[in-house]
């Protein structure tokens, strides 16, 4: 078996690892970047929506990424009563798998070594220091771990971090691609209620003005056997009828606060490894690019100053907590808060927004939401960071 | 642990599975683990049954010998 040594081994090609990669590589280091699947960004593992605040603060977005430019939104509660709402925060639905194949390009192009159908099966802290880690073909070594493997987030377990999700703090989801729709391309829908997905939300965000991503998500604790699946089908079913199904995949969607420490030893955990998402509308896209650059960037500077140890690298813990790990934070008592929230009580808070007629702004809805009510829903939804 | 040898462990339907990682999330144990298909450590399993209720798809199932067995 080859045995191949890196300065800064990077494990997950997502957009924390990707970030990460090409921070790291821009800044002239010895970078490894193994990605379990065969392709990047395929399958797609979530509902590709993103903030325009979010995209420039992590991610240089290119136009040729965003298949779709999102104006406005309706939040229908589970009474079916709807709440439309103008001027949201401008937001887009993205093509992830071009964007993860484009990053991916681009880490390669900036010199990063990426190895794709590159499964780890096995990390371990050397007595050097150093971590190897062993693909089914090859060990790598690297002075500096990134570890960016996702909601799964198993080589941070390895490594003696216990980043299990209780059911609380999680997610299970099912969505498709569907075609065979007639849409306002600038509109995204999320459904709430328990019995479309409890302790979650439905979502229809366009693709086109004939496609969409449509899926749901249900927390952990509501959890059955299939049940993500199967609502995912009834709701296709009920809410549209006419649509075609062109794909069906599931996945898992960290909801709890951000993992602690981020640092361990010369190791760095980002992205949905980290569970840096937004508790309650389940975006991650945004943190995973910021907290990946910010990454990527501490460690390329740790060997570049010639001081690699663990008080340098904990810059980025440091960097990530003051940028964003408050309002990370204020996400997750906001969605301990909500998912108390009866049927009953969203219906009731719906009914008030809407007394005020017609299309409503932002800002209307928020204020009229938050008169009595701790209604922090809305705006927390479309803060897609 | 008065149950350990004689109570079922996990098996995954890979028919059904779409390797997501939403079980390896949640198991307590890290008995779960993706290589290039979900692999299930029998003697990590402490048998919580949690990867059942939370996967999806519906893809685990306790394995009470005829499913595909698996070594992690």
């Amino acid at each position: 078996m080859s045995q191949v040594d890196f300065e800064i081994a990077i494990v997950g090609a997502g957009p924390a690892g990707l970030s990460a990669a090409i921070a790291a590589a821009n800044a002239g280091r010895r970078v490894v970047l193994l990605e379990r699947r065969a392709c990047p960004g395929l399958p797609p593992r979530c509902g590709e929506g993103i903030g325009l605040k979010g995209m420039s603060a992590g991610l240089e977005v290119r136009p040729e990424w965003i298949r779709t430019t999102i104006r406005s939104a309706s939040l229908i509660s589970p009474g079916g009563i709807e709440v439309g709402i103008r001027d949201v925060p401008e937001s887009y639905i993205l093509d992830r798998p071009k964007m993860e194949q484009d990053m991916f390009d681009q880490a390669v192009a900036s010199g990063a070594t990426g190895v794709l159908d590159a499964p780890v099966v096995s990390v371990a802290r050397q007595p050097d220091g150093g971590y190897l880690l062993r693909t089914p073909e090859c060990e790598y070594r690297a002075s500096c771990l990134i570890i960016a493997d996702g909601v799964e987030s198993r080589i941070a377990r390895d490594l003696g971090w216990n980043t299990a999700l209780p059911d609380i703090d999680s997610e299970t989801c099912a969505f498709a691609k569907v075609s065979g729709l007639q849409l306002d391309e600038s509109s995204i829908r999320l459904y709430l209620g328990s019995s479309i997905a409890p302790g979650g939300y439905a979502w229809v965000f366009p693709t086109s003005s004939s496609s969409a991503n449509v899926g749901l998500g249900i927390l952990g604790t509501k959890s059955a056997p299939k049940k993500a699946r199967d609502l995912l089908d009834r709701f296709l079913r009920e809410r549209l009828p006419d649509a075609t199904l062109e794909e069906v995949h599931c996945g898992g969607v960290p909801v709890g606060k951000w993992a602690r420490p981020l640092v361990r030893g010369g190791a760095l955990l980002v992205g949905d490894a980290a569970r840096q998402v937004n508790a309650v509308n389940g975006a991650g896209i945004a943190y995973a690019a910021v907290a990946g650059k910010s990454a990527g960037e501490t460690a390329a500077n740790a060997f570049s100053s010639g001081r690699f140890d663990s008080t340098t690298l904990t810059l980025y813990e440091q960097e990530w907590a003051r940028n964003y790990g408050k309002q990370q934070e204020r996400s997750y008592a906001l969605k301990r808060m909500l998912i108390g929230y009866s049927d009953a009580t969203m219906d009731a808070i719906a009914r008030k927004v809407v007394k005020k007629k017609g299309q409503l702004s932002y800002l209307s809805v928020f204020l009229t939401a938050f008169s009595r009510h701790p209604f922090l829903l809305i705006k927390s939804f479309f803060l897609f960071r | 642990m008065s149950n350990h040898e004689h109570s079922s462990t996990v098996a995954v339907d890979r028919e059904a599975c779409d390797i997501c990682g939403t079980c390896v999330a949640v198991c307590p144990t890290a008995a779960l683990k993706i290589i290039r298909e979900l692999e299930i450590d029998h003697d990590r399993c402490i048998r919580c049954y949690r990867c059942i209720r939370i996967c999806p798809f519906g893809a685990l199932k306790r394995d009470n010998g005829a499913a595909e067995h698996v070594s992690g």
